[in-house]
């Protein structure tokens, strides 16, 4: 088992007054995938949102207990966001490319997060990142053509991309193929395959034959708490907690 | 299986499944019966059923194959239904086996002699008998999930393979008496093997279900009488 990258001690998250995580204990292995599962509301969503503090940006939002990356706390008011999310990269359900060029959604990043200062080193990063996200061969006749043109599953590769190229730790995948088909699916899970050897990979998915293919590592969340962790292949054989078995078997009532 | 599925026909399509299992466990018992009682009574009138009730296991066996592939691509189970979908398949196939012995069995009662010493049949008889117990307790223990009664069927087999072994031996004594005996005898050690191998099987049953029942397989090795560490 590889170390521990990200541990979760006793985290709670508030909307207000509503409860959305109670206690959650959870450590995250450095280059590996970890799948997260559970019913809808269940707080799979909140509790990545809490690794690159993205809750930030909802007012109502309150977080207690400690989240830490490599040791150290996340949570601290003196830590820089926006340097914790080169880190720690995102991407979402639905494919969500800027209404900018292939090139420029890539570049756009390391621009930004001054890593790429001449032409040729920017050059360097979009093709680099386009080649990890499986993209490259696909779209490098036409890199000032509009990212959004691409098919969706291009268009979710390509927000692979744009996450890896300002080269982060840790990747966060919400329901990344919940909208792709089931081509478009496998390249993304053979791309997951490939990636977690350079990153730790955190995936939120509905698809429970998903969460078996592709990570080594499960959670299973139901009403904010974490109900059962363990090895991917013992929780779908043979789970501990009997409410996990009854929520990947499909009883759940 | 406590709680019900979501999808109701998910559900009747596992116990439809498991049905199917204890059905054809039930006619391998039967035939298992048929043709022990065929070999003591010496009786030729029975073979062509026994041969017969074969066929019907063999379209059990190709039935719930057919059910298992169905529910492996509808409902791709996970955890203990698909331990309860695999298990089947396993235990099926060990059924299906058990039901060729003792075909094989029921075609060696032709070629013997009508008059046999009863002294050579009863240790065979003793052993008729303890695999066929050994077969309904396992039987019992699937459809009741009973854990610990299939491990006790699992470790007990270890009775089968000493009583195989005095069996052997009587059948070996009787030959070496006469050996005008030699081809009945013959088919008798055969016969003798049958139902040793038959146990083996039963064993496979037992590990399945401590298998379907726990999600871990039976530690150890299983203990083991005199024939198999000759």
């Amino acid at each position: 088992m590889n170390e521990v990258k990200i541990k979760s001690n006793n985290l709670n998250v508030f909307y207000g007054d509503k409860q959305a995580l109670f206690d959650v204990n959870l450590d995250l292995n450095e280059k590996e995938v970890t799948a997260l599962i559970g019913p809808s509301g269940c707080g799979k969503s909140t509790f990545i949102r809490c690794i690159n503090r993205m809750n930030d940006v909802i007012d109502i939002c309150k977080v207690t207990g400690n989240i830490e990356i490599d040791g150290v706390e996340i949570n601290d008011e003196n830590l820089d966001v926006v340097s914790l999310r080169e880190r720690v990269g995102m991407v979402f359900q639905k494919p969500n490319p800027f209404p900018k060029s292939i090139y420029d959604n890539i570049s756009y990043g390391p621009k930004i997060h001054g890593k790429g200062e001449t032409k040729s080193e920017l050059d360097e990063i979009v093709e680099r990142s386009l080649k990890k996200a499986a993209l490259w061969e696909e779209v490098k006749d036409r890199l000032d053509e509009p990212g959004t043109g691409l098919s969706g599953g291009q268009q979710q590769r390509l927000c692979i991309a744009r996450a890896i190229s300002v080269n982060p730790e840790v990747i966060l995948m919400d329901e990344p193929c919940s909208a792709l088909d089931p081509i478009a699916t496998a390249k993304i899970e053979e791309l997951i395959d490939e990636l977690k050897k350079t990153y730790t990979i955190v995936i939120v998915t509905h698809s429970m034959a998903q969460a078996v293919r592709v990570s080594q590592k499960t959670g299973f969340f139901h009403l904010g708490k974490l109900i059962e962790v363990g090895k991917t292949e013992k929780i779908f054989k043979n789970p501990d907690n009997k409410m996990t078995q009854d929520y990947i078997t499909g009883r759940f009532g | 299986m406590s709680n019900e599925h979501t999808v109701k026909s998910y559900e009747e399509e596992l116990q439809f499944l498991v049905d199917s299992v204890i059905k054809m466990g039930s006619l391998t018992e039967s035939q298992m019966v048929d043709s022990m009682d065929a070999i003591i009574k010496v009786d030729k009138d029975s073979i062509d059923k026994i041969i017969k009730s074969d066929d019907e296991i063999n379209k059990f066996r190709s039935k719930i194959d057919t059910q298992i592939m169905t529910l492996l691509v509808k409902r791709a189970p996970m955890a203990i239904d698909l331990r309860e979908t695999i298990s089947s398949l396993k235990i099926s196939q060990d059924l299906e086996r058990i039901g060729d012995l003792s075909k094989s069995n029921a075609k060696k009662v032709k070629p013997l002699p009508l008059d046999l010493p009863e002294e050579l049949l009863s240790n065979l008889k003793r052993l008729g008998e303890l695999v066929i117990k050994q077969l309904n307790d396992v039987l019992d223990s699937y459809v009741n999930k009973n854990y610990d009664k299939a491990k006790e069927v699992w470790e007990k087999d270890e009775q089968v393979d000493d009583l195989t072994y005095i069996a052997m031996e009587s059948v070996i004594d009787f030959l070496s008496k006469d050996k005008k005996n030699l081809d009945f005898s013959t088919h008798l050690i055969f016969a003798t093997k049958n139902l040793e191998r038959a146990g083996d099987h039963i064993t496979n049953i037992a590990e399945s279900i401590c298998y379907l029942i726990k999600g871990e397989y039976l530690k150890g090795s299983r203990p083991k009488g005199k024939v198999i560490q000759e």
